[in-house]
């Protein structure tokens, strides 16, 4: 490959929307774009010869050309359509093909204190604030798609909870695209000063198009707080999604994240978390794949002081043609004695042209660890099903059960109960159960 | 236990005992590679026109690859230019016709090693070929194993008596364009074993082979080459040492095993490499291709290792289960000290239905070396039924070493079945405290831990080399207890 070689189309397109970023008046925030600019320009998108990236294939982004969604091009949305996502019990947050909608939002009910607001409107408001913040979390050096993220962002979500508050209720954050060809890139900040609590709720949808939906999220826990973070990812079947959330966990903080990712027909998630002085953090994630689907996820959890926990679990059911990709890291610095970190990832393939790839790692430079990881790759278990028919149980729906109840457990551990009802059924959809009593649910 | 301590004691007393140099007359290549120096070894060796060809494809091959980065190794750049390509004990012009004739020098050099070259050691009832340096000096048994159909001898010879049969397996594992340190070694190999067991035959006695480096700037390239034709069963054992040298020494190795339908190989190794001193100055650098494919139905390969030496290790001993029903196995035990980096493991590729394997890898990191498990386990489209499970513990001593497992699955196919759990602690103080409590020292009580822990692996090896093995481990944890 030649120095000379154009890497990627997407730059030279960069001009027509440059003026139109929003932020313009904010020159720490112009650098850094211009910086991440050029690091994507050397680039390009990741390639498959990059490890991070050797089981997933994102080179149809660079041939498809989405373009970002300018203010005046915003798509319409199906109201009704957009509501049977909405959560009844929470703030929400509706962001249209990269943009905030005033219209489709709803914050009532918010303390005074906290802040919620569209990232475009913040960046007028707080530049100062947002500069301690902004790219703290992840360098736009982390890999390409975080530099395509700085440079393109349109729009986002600036949350910040002040120290010792409680989130009354959850903030829902549902990212809809709705044409053909859109990209949306989005760029979250949350901050959780010492002490406060709060629960946030990503959603994404979008129409049945190809399309870009990425979002990268930057996550800031102050000590002894606490997050709870879902992401629901329902993206259309044709569509591309990167999300990447990236987190920094102060002294004593707990960070829960919960994972479900069943559409898009590429889909990339980026998890990274750095974990502080005695702090907890619990990484939960299903992926269900089906048709040619290709879900790929990636966590990784820096062990920087002492006293950490961490616990992972990742399961996957794959599908027809649907490849699922699993990547956990765990490195332990060399003073994080005392750590104490458990990693799972169980992968259900369904058919003959199913693929799971799974590279849990582990990489430990203090001794005193107690550090422990597993993977299995396997199908339903002959037996049970066996049983289940003894029972007059006809064998399609006892395989559905066995699914069911192998992705339930992810389910299982979802707090908010609209949410978690919301995801059974798209689990019952997904794997139907007639004439069984579903009660016990 | 007094004695028991003792013991302990003298034996982490001891430093890398292998370290001698023995004083011989040397025919020494001056240091560089071309394609003259290539034709000049062929020529030596006066091996059949064929090799020369391959050896320089191999060549050509090489110079346009560049070496492999992706390891967790800091390798300090490698001067393919400064090394010489081959070196070998004077007297090889008149080859010795038996052990008489061979140098005395050497043989004492293999007595101090402890391995039994003299026939009369007959008790030992192992097959021993030699190779120091570039060439293979002796071989043992030859007589009692040719009654049986089984050709052990090395690679050289093998080459000018039994072309075809090489011709028809070298490289066809391990291509010469596998990898940069394969590529290497098929250009410059010296000399290596080559063992046929003919069909139907259990071969009497362990096949046994020593390895060692002797000559300062030479690198060691062997090249072993096991055939098990159909019904037939070995079991092959390998060790290595080399002098103590303040300069890196390079040994870029490749071992090619082939089971046909039905045939059993176990293929054991106990490297000893110099790896270098507490200050990580000097020591070797051990880039291993080692490679097995079992091309029949119910064929089995099962590698064992113990790794102590080495500065830098790089090898990745693999199964290729090609055909329905057949078992490889790996069981390792890699320990690092001092500024030792390991990067190894192994890659299991099912594409036979009903294929099994096994890894179990038991990593030790002592002092301020690293220890790297890095190994994929693959189950192809039509691999029903295949079955994986793997196992790997890490063992940490001390608090400046590191610790790493990189598995990779990758599976095609819903029947099959892989397990992966690893686990990564220091020696548990309830153990200690519970060793030391029933009058055991705390050496002792680490000793014990380790070998406890290390077990798994050690049962798979043959009893003299489990013995040998159990040592080395006291030895080379010296000074990172307590």
């Amino acid at each position: 490959m030649s120095a000379e070689q154009v890497k990627s189309q997407y730059p030279a397109e960069y001009g027509k929307v440059e003026a139109l970023l929003p932020g313009q008046s904010v020159s720490w925030l112009n650098v850094l774009r211009k910086q991440a600019l050029a690091s994507f320009s050397s680039q390009g998108f990741p390639s498959l010869r990059e490890e991070e990236w050797r089981y997933t294939n994102v080179s149809a982004i660079e041939k498809k050309l989405f373009s970002p969604v300018v203010l005046a091009e915003i798509g319409a949305v199906d109201t009704d359509w957009l509501n049977t996502y909405r959560l009844e019990n929470t703030c929400s947050v509706v962001l249209v093909d990269g943009h905030f909608s005033e219209t489709l939002s709803d914050l009532d009910g918010l303390s005074e204190s906290v802040r919620v607001l569209d990232m475009a409107g913040a960046l007028e408001q707080y530049p100062e604030d947002l500069e301690q913040y902004f790219g703290q979390a992840v360098s736009h050096e982390e890999h390409s798609f975080v530099a395509f993220n700085a440079a393109w962002f349109t729009d986002g979500l600036f949350i910040h909870v002040p120290a010792k508050e409680i989130l009354s209720k959850p903030v829902q954050v549902i990212h809809v695209v709705t044409q053909a060809d859109y990209m949306s890139n989005t760029r979250h900040i949350i901050v959780i000063d010492d002490m406060a609590q709060a629960e946030v709720i990503e959603t994404f949808i979008g129409c049945d198009e190809s399309y870009l939906s990425a979002a990268v999220t930057e996550v800031f826990i102050g000590k002894n707080a606490d997050l709870t973070l879902y992401k629901l990812q329902l993206e259309g079947e044709k569509a591309y999604h990167f999300g990447g959330t990236y987190v920094k966990q102060d002294a004593d903080s707990r960070f829960k994240h919960h994972n479900f990712a069943f559409g898009g027909l590429l889909a990339r998630n980026d998890i990274r978390t750095d974990l502080g002085l005695a702090s907890e953090c619990e990484l939960n994630g299903l992926y269900l794949g089906i048709k040619r689907q290709h879900i790929d996820n990636h966590t990784r959890i820096n062990h920087l002081k002492p006293h950490a926990i961490s616990r992972e679990l990742y399961k996957g059911v794959l599908d027809q043609r649907a490849r699922g990709v699993f990547q956990g890291r765990v490195v332990v610095a060399e003073d994080a004695q005392k750590t104490s970190s458990e990693m799972n990832n169980r992968n259900l393939l369904l058919s003959n042209d199913a693929e799971a790839d799974t590279k849990p790692q582990l990489e430990i430079y203090a001794d005193d660890v107690k550090c422990a990881h597993g993977v299995t790759v396997g199908q339903l278990d002959e037996k049970s099903i066996f049983y289940l028919q003894s029972r007059c149980v006809d064998e399609e729906t006892a395989r559905n059960m066995l699914t069911f109840a192998f992705a339930n457990e992810m389910v299982e551990k979802i707090k908010i109960k609209d949410l978690h009802d919301q995801i059974l059924e798209q689990l019952l959809v997904r794997f139907p159960q007639e004439g069984i009593e579903q009660e016990w649910l | 236990m007094s004695t028991n301590a003792q013991e302990i004691d003298n034996l982490i007393g001891q430093k890398y005992k292998e370290g001698f140099v023995t004083d011989i007359e040397v025919d020494t290549f001056p240091p560089g590679l071309d394609e003259e120096v290539i034709a000049k070894l062929s020529a030596i060796k006066g091996e059949p026109a064929f090799m020369l060809e391959y050896r320089l494809k191999a060549f050509r091959h090489w110079q346009t690859m560049t070496e492999p980065d992706w390891a967790q190794l800091n390798i300090e750049p490698i001067d393919y230019q400064a090394i010489s390509y081959y070196s070998a004990p004077k007297k090889d012009s008149d080859k010795p016709q038996s052990l008489d004739e061979v140098d005395p020098k050497l043989l004492e050099t293999y007595k101090k090693l402890g391995i039994p070259l003299d026939e009369q050691e007959r008790l030992a009832g192992v097959a021993v070929d030699a190779v120091f340096d570039s060439v293979s000096v002796a071989t043992t048994f030859k007589g009692k194993l040719h009654d049986v159909g089984v050709i052990f001898c090395p690679i050289s010879e093998a080459l000018k008596e039994h072309p075809e049969l090489v011709k028809q397996y070298l490289g066809t594992v391990v291509p010469e364009t596998d990898n940069f340190f394969a590529a290497l070694n098929a250009a410059v190999f010296t000399d290596g074993s080559f063992v046929y067991i003919p069909k139907g035959v259990r071969c009497p006695m362990e096949l046994s082979t020593y390895f060692r480096i002797n000559a300062a700037n030479t690198g060691q390239f062997e090249r072993t080459l096991i055939i098990a034709d159909a019904d037939s069963h070995v079991s092959y054992l390998e060790g290595c040492t080399a002098p103590m040298r303040d300069e890196n020494q390079l040994h870029a190795a490749v071992v090619e095993l082939v089971a046909l339908e039905n045939a059993v190989i176990k293929y054991s190794t106990v490297q000893n490499w110099y790896p270098g001193d507490e200050n990580g100055v000097g020591g070797i650098y051990n880039f291993v291709t080692k490679r097995a494919e079992c091309r029949g139905a119910n064929s089995k390969v099962s590698w064992t290792q113990v790794e102590t030496g080495s500065a830098i290790t790089w090898k990745y001993p693999s199964c290729v289960l090609i055909g329905d029903n057949s078992v490889g196995e790996f069981y390792s035990v890699a320990l690092t000290n001092n500024y030792q980096q390991a990067d190894t493991g192994t890659k299991m590729i099912h594409i036979g239905k009903n294929t099994r394997s096994t890894i179990i890898s038991k990593g030790i990191s002592a002092g301020k070396s690293q220890n790297t498990y890095r190994g994929l386990v693959k189950v192809g489209k039509n691999a029903e039924n295949a079955r994986n499970y793997t196992q790997c513990d890490s063992l940490l001593v001390g608090d400046k070493c590191g610790a790493h497992t990189f598995p990779y699955v990758e599976v095609k196919q819903p029947s099959a079945q892989v397990e992966h759990e690893a686990t990564t602690s220091k020696i548990s103080e309830d153990q200690l405290f519970f060793c030391q409590q029933r009058g055991l020292s705390a050496e002792d009580a680490v000793s014990m831990i380790v070998n406890g822990f290390c077990k798994q692996v050690f049962k798979e090896l043959p009893m003299e080399f489990a013995v040998e093995a159990q040592a080395l481990l006291g030895l080379s944890l010296e000074g990172s207890v307590g």
